[in-house]
């Protein structure tokens, strides 16, 4: 490093803080985490269910992610069993949604004529929301940091308008941003009460609920859990609640990856599984629709100034 | 003003797939070109260019309007036109009327046929610029794409959104839209080296505009930079670059502006083996390896950015550090993997479906030990290497290694059987049993690999037929045809004699399917295997046709090494002078057989054999019949038709001569008989009735 221009370190808060300001600066709606696990920001209704129907919106947020097959007891300085992401969504997808990603790159301190960043084919599909879309994975010099995805399709239903959706991997960025080659060496804080690691923060949790996953979470429970959620989604849809119905497919989807972990399903008996997640995705999209098109699709209305440069002229 | 300028079109976009981009380059052009000749655009050459970042066509000299055109509409002949005295008809008037025209602007047309009214008109050519927008978009509309997309709100769908549109013909913007987007004369360059919009003035400087924007826009000359940069780097780096076309494709269509650089991992993964960090590196990464002269790999690889970064280091650093990541995670697994032996993870893949309907992988394994002992002893070797190595051959689907690599299948197989101490044979072959997995590539070499590279496809492709699943036209999801091919390549190229009916038939009876029709199957499959035989010999770099093929196939050979033998020995058969008069002959006596009802082995009665004709043949007949029993016995077939050959004269003279057809019943059947004789000896080979030779092809 030069001694002219010491770097200042971009603690892992601090990276979550830029992001958040820079995507409010933008116009998005600075939603917090949903309080329930699940497997990825897609799976925030702020995501899953606002990309459904004509209503505009926009919104950014951290979404702690559970994914219990990833566990390695903390041993891994690569893999978690709960980890984060920063989301955004903007429906309609503007069109300079590209350069303005790039732009929020430039502000956590990644310089584009420096690092060799590259948009690389993924088309992304998720069998259990019944959902696809078309996208690439975003290299910095080699590595994926983010996924960035135009849906096409949600819990069966066609997108019209289209949602982009970011995903950055807040904790591969802070790797690379702090240049530390594992993932509990990441400096959370480094303030007036003193520098914490993410190993302070999640060590022991990693640990704990890798123990859990792979060998303690109790699989007739569990199988009778999803059993109750997917009766009570279904019951819930019939009286057109999607919200609480949602709800209900969440806790079916981390019980069904909980159940994975578990290694507790034959292989056809996964994929009926995964249909039934996928046919209360279906349902509660279908549901949700029907409430918004009940109410007039409200937000048609409220819709701020146009966003899209285009429009703009 | 001249008639013609240069046309450009550019559709920019967000970044295209990269294993498609040639493919959608070359189907854009071939399909504008297709489109403006429907539209009668004169034009001259038509080149085609793409970026990740944009398709573009420059049309040179095309026209500024289409030709003009007279148009022709054919009337009711002369003779309904006027009737008797004269006079015009109703039939006429309506004509004309239909045309627009009194009924004196009509005109007449003559042919051989006779005369009919017609009405001649002149359509005035279109502007060019108003039918481009069309066109192209038509272009557009019938490209390869497996999976279109939309964005924001619009309706438009492509690939990936399109951000702009250039039409430009000569100096002059094409005014309209393609894709609900405005066409206009800017473009872009390097998303990074020159943002903002770049004007261009004229088709002729497109290359150079873009070129200045740190974009190299003709993908085959990006492609010779990256296989010329990659090659002097291996250089720099002590190696040679591991090249892989597919590769190059792939990285030529990930970069606008190419900057090699090298990069480092530590020494101790080369302990890994090759194939792993091959992958890693090339599969995962887009990295091209380097190795030394005796095909070693070296610690180091050649990445393709895609700018001159204002510090390169740290493009490189940041880049071996994900290549470090990625190997120790492969070291890991290489470890990992090993703890546990192929043999103790069988039992494990009975909880792996193969297919629904086939069973397990476990399933699916132990017929292929079945077969592929069944194939050893058709070869005369020994089988327990053979068996042990069917046993095992699936297990690497089970290791953490092939989960990261799926195409290492195989290969993971054979380090593992290694390391877990079992025989060469088992491991080498465990390793071959996918060979030859795409054309061109290398067959097993050693017989327990080639026993069970047969058995696993012969059993793949009998269980999709089992189920009912046939491949057709373009849909084969399970690969079928290339199984085939690769049992055809192995059989042939490696000379194995096996009776590939009795394969065919165990295979069909060991599949878990209900109430299937066996014989039926067995056909199928039959049928199924040479008919990929006939494509392999059609498009080989010989003088085999479909003719030769099917006079083969007449007979059904049991061994597909025997029926190649029978094959080319027609082939060598048809060069010789006679047989364009045999084939005939062979045809005549086949209709006349079939007619009279006539089957082989009538004996004959040599008493009633009376004409001279009738004698010449029949001493020639059995001094044929002596002359090929041993031919056949040894599958000399080309020398058996040679012999056969020399029956030429007496044919021809016996059907110049002698009525077969005669009202006497015995010397009739005894005409017949003779005549079947000759036909059966013929038949030992193949059917040369189907063969249509003509004399020039016959020398």
């Amino acid at each position: 490093m030069k001694k002219d221009n010491p770097p200042a370190l971009l603690t892992f808060q601090d990276l979550i803080l830029a992001l958040q300001q820079f995507w409010a600066e933008r116009g998005c709606v600075i939603a917090q985490p949903y309080d329930m696990p699940m497997g990825a920001g897609t799976f925030h209704p702020a995501t899953f269910l606002r990309a459904v129907g004509p209503e505009p919106w926009s919104a950014a947020y951290v979404q702690p992610c559970r994914r219990p097959t990833d566990g390695r007891y903390g041993d891994n300085p690569f893999r978690l069993q709960h980890y984060y992401q920063f989301q955004v969504v903007i429906k309609p997808s503007p069109e300079d949604f590209q350069d303005v990603y790039l732009e929020s790159l430039c502000t956590i301190g990644i310089d584009p004529t420096v690092h060799d960043i590259r948009f690389v084919e993924d088309n992304w599909e998720s069998p259990s929301l019944g959902a696809w879309g078309l996208g690439w994975e975003v290299w910095l010099n080699g590595m994926e940091i983010t996924q960035f995805t135009y849906f096409q399709q949600l819990g069966g239903l066609e997108c019209r308008p289209v949602t982009g959706e970011i995903t950055y991997g807040l904790e591969r960025l802070a790797m690379y941003l702090q240049d530390v080659e594992n993932i509990f060496d990441i400096v959370w804080t480094d303030g007036p009460l003193g520098r914490i690691s993410y190993r302070d923060v999640y060590h022991q949790n990693e640990v704990e609920q890798s123990r859990y996953n792979f060998e303690l979470a109790d699989i007739d429970s569990l199988f009778h859990a999803f059993d109750l959620a997917e009766h009570d989604c279904q019951r819930l849809i019939e009286l057109k609640l999607a919200l609480p119905a949602y709800e209900q497919m969440l806790v079916a989807s981390h019980t069904f990856n909980l159940l994975d972990a578990r290694q507790a399903m034959s292989v056809s008996e996964r994929q009926r599984f995964i249909l039934r997640v996928r046919d209360m995705s279906k349902s509660v999209a279908a549901a949700y629709y029907a409430s918004r098109e009940a109410m007039g699709f409200p937000m048609l209305e409220s819709a701020g100034p146009p966003q899209r440069g285009a429009s703009q002229r | 003003m001249s008639k013609a300028a240069d046309f450009l079109v550019e559709i920019g976009t967000e970044e295209l797939p990269p294993k498609a981009l040639r493919n959608l380059m070359n189907a854009f052009a071939g399909g504008l070109q297709k489109a403006l000749d429907k539209a009668r655009l004169e034009h001259a050459s038509v080149s085609a260019y793409a970026s990740p970042r944009r398709l573009a066509v420059i049309v040179a000299s095309l026209g500024f309007a289409q030709a003009d055109q007279e148009l022709v509409v054919k009337g009711p002949p002369v003779s309904v036109a006027y009737d008797a005295a004269g006079k015009i008809t109703p039939a006429a008037k309506a004509f004309a009327k239909k045309c627009g025209v009194r009924p004196d602007a009509l005109e007449r047309l003559t042919s051989d046929k006779g005369e009919w009214l017609c009405f001649r008109s002149l359509e005035r050519g279109q502007k060019t610029a108003e039918l481009i927008p069309g066109l192209v978009q038509t272009a557009l509309q019938g490209l390869p794409i497996p999976r279109r997309m939309r964005w924001g709100e619009g309706e438009a769908e492509f690939v990936r959104p399109v951000q702009w549109i250039v039409l430009l013909h000569g100096r002059n913007v094409i005014e309209g839209s393609v894709m609900n987007v405005p066409a206009g004369r800017m473009t872009r360059g390097h998303r990074f080296h020159a943002p903002g919009e770049i004007e261009i003035d004229e088709p002729a400087k497109y290359l150079s505009l873009l070129k200045k924007a740190h974009v190299l826009a003709d993908f085959d000359a990006r492609r010779k930079t990256i296989v010329a940069a990659v090659k002097k780097a291996a250089k720099e780096a002590g190696g040679e670059p591991v090249a892989n076309e597919a590769l190059y494709d792939e990285v030529t269509a990930l970069t606008e502006w190419p900057v090699p650089l090298i990069g480092s991992f530590d020494k101790s993964f080369l302990s890994l083996p090759k194939e792993v960090i091959v992958a890693t590196l090339a599969s995962h990464q887009r990295y091209f390896p380097v190795a030394d002269k005796g095909d070693n790999l070296l610690p180091r690889f050649i990445t393709i950015a895609n700018l001159v970064s204002k510090e390169p280091d740290r493009v490189r650093a940041g880049n071996e550090r994900v290549i470090r990541a990625r190997l120790a995670d492969a070291a890991f697994f290489w470890e990992a993997d090993k703890r546990v032996n192929l043999a103790d993870r069988r039992d494990a893949l009975r909880d792996v479906v193969y297919q629904r309907g086939l069973g397990s992988i476990y399933d699916k394994s132990a017929r292929v030990v079945r077969l592929a002992a069944a194939v050893g002893s058709q070869l005369g070797v020994e089988t327990p290497a053979i068996e042990r190595a069917a046993s095992l051959a699936k297990c690497d689907l089970l290791t953490g290694m092939v989960g990261e690599f799926p195409e290492l299948q195989g290969s993971m197989g054979r380090y593992y059987a290694a390391a877990d101490g079992e025989p060469g044979a088992v491991a080498e072959a465990i390793g071959e049993q996918y060979l030859p997995r795409f054309a061109g590539d290398a067959l097993p070499e050693t017989v327990a690999g080639q026993a069970l590279a047969i058995a696993d496809k012969l059993d793949t492709i009998a269980g999709v037929l089992a189920l009912g699943k046939k491949p057709s036209g373009n849909r084969d999801p399970f690969g079928l045809r290339r199984s085939a091919l690769g049992i055809v390549r192995i059989i042939i190229e490696q000379g194995l004699d096996l009776d590939f009916t009795a394969l065919i038939a165990a295979t069909i009876a060991d599949q878990p399917v209900g109430d299937k029709d066996e014989k039926d199957l067995s056909e199928g499959l039959y049928d199924f295997v040479t008919e990929r035989m006939r494509a392999y010999y059609l498009d080989g770099q010989n003088s085999l046709t479909t003719e030769m093929f099917a006079a083969v196939m007449a007979k059904r050979p049991v061994s597909l090494l025997d029926f190649d033998a029978r094959l080319k020995a027609v082939a060598a058969f048809v060069k010789l002078e006679p047989a364009s008069s045999l084939a005939a002959a062979n045809k005549r006596i086949g209709n006349i057989l079939r007619q009279a009802g006539v089957d082989a082995g009538v004996s004959i009665d040599q008493s009633l054999i009376t004409e001279p004709a009738e004698t010449a043949l029949f001493e020639s007949v059995v001094k044929a019949q002596k002359a090929v029993a041993p031919l056949l016995a040894s599958r000399d077939y080309t020398n058996v038709l040679m012999t056969l050959a020399d029956l030429r004269d007496p044919v021809d003279g016996f059907f110049d001569h002698v009525m077969v057809m005669t009202d006497d019943a015995a010397l009739r059947n005894n005409r017949l008989a003779l005549l079947a004789e000759l036909r059966a000896m013929f038949l030992n080979v193949a059917d040369v009735s189907r063969l249509s030779i003509s004399q020039e092809s016959a020398h």
